[in-house]
């Protein structure tokens, strides 16, 4: 397309007094060519371009006119700077805008600029564009014994604005700088960062409340594999926040080569914060659960507590030992034996829930409650060894 | 370009008559126009001054605006010179052509005078923006504020001089209603009041033009003069400016280059919603470079130098007029390097109170002991909520934060958090968050219910917190 949508013109005539826009005029143009371009990608969902051009003025009051052709740039935005010499210099003119006209019915402005003296001066034109955004995708490739990875990082930047960029030094917010050309509809992709020797954690974990069950009449629970990602330093990240983008998975495999095990969407991950990555359903782990028991035990007139009992039956048919994560909501434990969420949640564990060490307090809430399951490895003759665990837990003074 | 409003001296017709059919006229060009523009209605106050020929007895002057918005009941005709010469006998809206009049002027002499036309028109309006650009480091920033006048007038004016009014006044109808009207019909309306209000909110507080000087700009930006009128402020722009029909024109009205600031963190869920923003606030005041106006109503964009030559963009507010000495506040959304989060750690209940059916008798249950008649029902109790505002501060410097937050019903806030109530039921603490740190700030809810509710207030209790 190479269509130029971005015109300017600078009027190379001392215009005496003010200037009537509207007037037809017989004029003589100069058209500055963009010398840089920086694309600022720093702002959540905002991007502002910065372009320099030498735009020759005279003595006197100039007329710059900038026009932005079916690109969609909020005019006001729209900043103006002279950038200064890099070395102090006396003769430097002395520039200022005295103001700015905008036409009917036109994507365009006309700036009356002021120089003290005749010569070129580099300005600077900052302004928000529609149409050029950014997305972040994730490649992560695990080690065989998927006890690290090396997680790539790349910016997508697409250009939708109908405005053809040379090249353009681009700023993701953090990072380095990228100086690329990026064409109209064209789609670019740069990788942000490699972070090298990543440890993760793979886990398992069934949540009925979040995972549902793989079978319901059998009582059999959904289990999910997640690798999880720790954003701190301890695990070589732990710069900048992650941003929201989709992660791609592969695993090194036997012949030096990757494998594809899944893809995820990351979500936006704080600096200590975890991202979870959800690869699929381990069908080897096996967990049937039941409400072995709800009891009501009677307070005072329309008061109860309520004694439930959540019983799990645990197989691992994996070759090797895994922990599991059982994962509750409460609320929908509640729900379950048809208690009316109307009261806040009270509840308090009973003596009978039996995970050893307890339960997980960084990430149990008071909602969601979550505990930790060692399962053995299947046995060398296939045999598998049953674990059967209990969440023991009363809900308090219901009405 | 085109003139759709013309003064014409009707030469051709004897004592006043209209000729209807063979016409000779002049036309006398403006010599000079002023704008007066107010931003809170759409309303402008048009002065403007054409010199016109007189001869001894009646001269007919006819007045037209065709396809412009002006107000024809606000059209009137005023003599700079030779006054005391020349009296205005009437003024004649014609039934078949509803945007003009004649005025027959008596004059005692031969001559020119300057005469000044003055309307009220709709179409034409103002509005301030502003743009900081903060320091890298976040003290300082460089505010200018600009004006951009918008003409949809339907007539182009040509070196006017404008001046822009900030406040409130008050109209009793709408100009752009009454432009579409006939004479005849604006005065079917409800008259009573009509032009009393709108002219002395106008004419009152403005002073006639001065003279129309040509501006010779001196390589700079025109200065906006500012003073104070009654309840308004008036920006004059200096010398004249043109603004053609459907054009607008931006001016900057003033630079401060180095304000002041500071960068507050605040959770007001009713006034930002739920969430922790990140906010830049200014006083409009002589120590920060400001404070010789009052800032009218507008879009304030706020920009940051990155550190790297250019700029970021930290985001755009709409502020309302801000007084002489008053803070300027621009919030700038959630900061991802400030994590804030309100985590419920636990809840209970206690004091519940049962009340036998039908009886005016209750009994208070205690420990959950007490077998009660089950012709009872639960009818107070209390709800303890257990709570941290958890602040992760990522950024490279302290912050401050504000937690400003309502509770409805019977509260009792318990903390060490020296909190105040900023009404009877919201809370309002502050905290610090020294760089890269985590902190908990832990409280206390007891809501009472039910019958236990005896007051829609919140009471503040000094009270450790224990976690568990």
């Amino acid at each position: 397309m190479g269509i130029r949508t971005f015109v300017w013109m600078v009027l190379a005539t001392v215009l005496l007094g003010p200037v009537s826009p509207a007037v037809g005029r017989i004029k003589l143009i100069t058209l500055p060519v963009r010398e840089r371009v920086e694309i600022q990608l720093d702002h959540a969902n905002t991007t502002l371009v910065e372009e320099e051009r030498i735009v020759p003025l005279v003595r006197g009051v100039n007329q710059v006119d900038f026009s932005w052709a079916n690109t969609r740039i909020d005019p006001d935005t729209i900043i103006f700077r002279v950038v200064p010499h890099a070395e102090e210099n006396e003769d430097a003119p002395e520039i200022h805008v005295l103001s700015v006209s905008y036409p009917p019915n036109e994507k365009a402005l006309v700036w009356q600029v002021s120089s003290s003296a005749s010569g070129s001066a580099r300005v600077r034109i900052s302004y928000i564009l529609d149409g050029l955004q950014k997305s972040f995708s994730y490649r992560a490739v695990a080690s065989r014994d998927e006890s690290t990875l090396t997680l790539s990082q790349y910016m997508r930047l697409q250009n939708l604005s109908n405005e053809e960029f040379g090249e353009s030094e681009i700023w993701s917010g953090f990072g380095q700088d990228f100086n690329k050309p990026i064409g109209i509809n064209e789609t670019r992709e740069m990788l942000v960062h490699r972070f090298q020797n990543v440890p993760i954690t793979k886990t398992y974990t069934c949540n009925p409340a979040k995972f549902d069950y793989l079978d319901k009449k059998e009582n059999k629970l959904r289990v999910h594999m997640h690798y999880v990602i720790k954003n701190d330093a301890a695990h070589q990240l732990g710069q900048a926040s992650l941003p929201y983008g989709k992660v791609r998975i592969f695993q090194e495999d036997s012949r030096g080569t990757t494998a594809f095990i899944g893809e995820d969407w990351g979500k936006f991950t704080p600096i200590d914060d975890e991202m979870q990555l959800f690869l699929g359903v381990a069908q080897d782990i096996v967990v049937r659960r039941t409400i072995e028991k709800h009891e009501q035990q009677h307070v005072a007139a329309n008061a109860y507590h309520h004694e439930i009992i959540v019983k799990y039956e645990i197989e691992n048919f994996k070759t090797e030992p895994v922990t599991l994560n059982i994962a509750e909501d409460l609320e929908y434990v509640r729900r379950e034996v048809r208690l009316e969420p109307r009261l806040p949640l009270e509840w308090e564990l009973g003596n009978r829930t039996t995970f050893a060490g307890g339960m997980d307090k960084e990430k149990s809430t008071l909602k969601d409650v979550v505990f930790k399951v060692d399962l053995p490895a299947r046995a060398a003759d296939g045999a598998t060894e049953k674990v059967t665990h209990r969440l023991h837990v009363f809900f308090k003074n219901e009405w | 370009m085109r003139y759709t409003i013309c003064l014409i001296l009707c030469l051709m017709f004897a004592a006043g008559a209209v000729a209807k059919n063979v016409d000779l006229s002049t036309v006398p060009d403006r010599q000079s126009v002023q704008l007066t523009i107010y931003n809170s209605e759409d309303l402008t106050l048009v002065r403007e001054t054409r010199r016109v020929s007189f001869k001894p007895g009646i001269n007919p002057l006819q007045f037209s605006w065709a396809n412009t918005l002006i107000d024809p009941t606000s059209v009137e005709l005023r003599f700079l010179e030779h006054a005391d010469e020349l009296v205005v006998l009437d003024t004649m809206f014609p039934h078949d052509k509803p945007q003009m009049l004649y005025w027959n002027v008596q004059s005692e002499f031969d001559g020119e005078a300057m005469v000044e036309i003055s309307y009220f028109t709709s179409g034409i309006t103002w509005s301030a923006d502003y743009t900081c650009i903060a320091d890298a480091d976040e003290t300082t920033l460089r505010l200018e504020g600009f004006v951009r006048v918008t003409n949809n007038s339907g007539e182009d004016y040509e070196n006017a001089q404008i001046r822009l009014v900030v406040g409130k006044i008050n109209l009793v109808e709408k100009i752009a209603q009454l432009a579409r009207l006939s004479i005849k019909e604006v005065e079917s309306l409800k008259a009573v009041d009509r032009n009393q209000l709108r002219q002395q909110a106008a004419r009152s507080a403005l002073a006639p033009s001065e003279g129309f000087d040509f501006y010779e700009s001196g390589g700079k930006p025109k200065e906006i003069i500012k003073e104070g009128l009654s309840e308004y402020f008036i920006y004059t722009v200096e010398g004249t400016e043109t603004i053609p029909n459907q054009w607008s024109k931006r001016m900057r009205s003033f630079e401060a280059k180095t304000v002041p600031f500071a960068v507050k963190y605040r959770y007001r869920p009713q006034q930002y919603g739920d969430q922790l923003v990140r906010l830049y606030v200014l006083t409009n005041d002589e120590a920060s470079g400001l404070g010789t106006t009052p800032l009218p109503d507008g879009v304030v964009r706020v920009f940051r130098n990155n550190g790297r030559g250019g700029l970021s963009y930290l985001g755009a507010e709409s502020i309302q007029y801000v007084p002489i000495g008053d803070k300027i506040e621009v919030n700038l959304g959630p900061d991802p390097r400030v994590i804030f989060e309100i985590v419920e750690l636990k809840s209970w209940r206690d004091n519940i109170w049962v009340q036998l059916r039908g009886a005016e008798v209750f009994r208070r249950v205690d420990g959950g002991n007490v077998d009660i008649d089950a012709k009872a029902s639960v009818v107070g109790w209390d709800v303890h909520a257990l709570c941290s505002a958890r602040i992760r501060n990522y950024t490279d410097k302290t912050i401050d934060v504000e937690f400003r937050c309502p509770f409805s019903g019977d509260v009792v806030f318990r903390s060490e958090l020296n909190p105040v109530l900023h009404d009877f039921r919201t809370v309002e603490f502050h905290t610090t968050v020294p760089a890269g740190q985590k902190q908990d700030h832990y409280f206390e809810l007891l809501s009472r219910k039910g019958r236990n509710e005896k007051q829609g207030n919140v009471t503040l209790e000094t009270a450790r917190i224990v976690v568990e």
